[in-house]
């Protein structure tokens, strides 16, 4: 390996990020060039002198820490209290629920092609009817069955 | 620090919008409103012994009205239509109806119905029905059977 290979890989070996084999072969040449292995001694100094820093940065904000966590537990510890709702109002929206469940099942438009038929009636009058080209007749066979208008084409049926 | 009584849910909205709804439906269904069309187009033939699961509703009338042993729905075609409107429909066997609303009193619907053959009127009609009635067109020859038409109004 390269040392400018190397270079661009040692802050991935220091954090560990490296797959086992270049990190063996970071570890390989950093044991071989010195510039190299004085390069990464420096930069596990820098890392290990960020680590100081914010370790003290969190002790000089302990006590503001402590205190938001009081207040989060207290939160915590609020939302876990029950809340004693009427019975009545907690479960009204259960009828109204089905009551719009009920009302879009009849008022929502359909596409559905294959819906069956549900027709309320069977009254039909029959204003006028003719035909250039078949003979047509009104079957009505009483209340409770549709009227049926035949078509008997010439020459076919 | 306490935290905000929970607010009522939204039911009373909820219930107005619904009676608003049931309102404004029976306000709309006046008899120059517009008129959904349903026409569901029917094979009848003695192949078989189908019964098409969306004509199960109407099984009782269509075996009391014809002797076929098979009922296969072949198409199904909706149009809203205003009054003075015609609304085309594409029927099987180079066949075609037109549908158009006309002015009525009271409650029901009135439709001018023509069912053309090509360039030949094989049916001119008027029908009266209810809103949610149905009447049925028979006869046209199919492949091996007949075309029902079942044609209803809302």
């Amino acid at each position: 390996m390269e040392c400018r290979e190397a270079r661009q890989r040692i802050q991935d070996y220091i954090d560990g990020r490296l797959p086992p084999r270049p990190a063996g072969e970071v570890r390989e040449h950093l044991g071989a060039c010195g510039p190299c292995a004085a390069e990464e001694r420096d930069l596990r100094g820098v890392g290990e002198l960020l680590r100081l820093w914010s370790a003290a940065r969190v002790g000089e904000r302990e006590p503001q820490l402590s205190a938001l966590w009081t207040r989060v537990r207290a939160g915590i510890e609020e939302r876990r209290k029950p809340r004693h709702v009427p019975l009545l109002r907690r479960w009204l929206w259960v009828p109204a629920a089905a009551v719009v469940a009920v009302l879009g099942l009849l008022f929502y438009p359909s596409n559905d092609s294959r819906a069956p038929f549900h027709p309320n009636s069977f009254d039909v009058t029959v204003e006028s009817i003719e035909s250039d080209s078949a003979t047509v007749a009104l079957v009505d066979k009483g209340e409770g069955l549709p009227r049926v208008i035949w078509i008997i084409e010439h020459g076919k049926s | 620090m306490g935290s905000p009584d929970p607010k009522p849910r939204g039911c009373l909205p909820a219930i107005a919008c619904i009676a608003l709804l049931l309102f404004a439906h029976t306000v709309v269904a006046s008899p120059d409103s517009p008129v959904a069309v349903d026409v569901g187009v029917v094979l009848a033939s003695n192949e078989g012994t189908t019964m098409d699961p969306a004509l199960s509703s109407i099984r009782n009338q269509l075996q009391s009205m014809f002797t076929y042993s098979s009922y296969r729905m072949v198409d199904r075609l909706g149009r809203t239509l205003n009054v003075g409107e015609t609304g085309d429909f594409s029927l099987p066997g180079n066949r075609s109806m037109r549908v158009t609303p006309v002015p009525s009193e009271g409650t029901r619907v009135r439709l001018a119905v023509q069912i053309m053959e090509g360039d030949r009127n094989i049916l001119t009609t008027t029908l009266g029905l209810k809103r949610g009635g149905m009447v049925l067109v028979a006869g046209p020859t199919y492949e091996k059977g007949v075309l029902i038409l079942i044609i209803s109004a809302k």
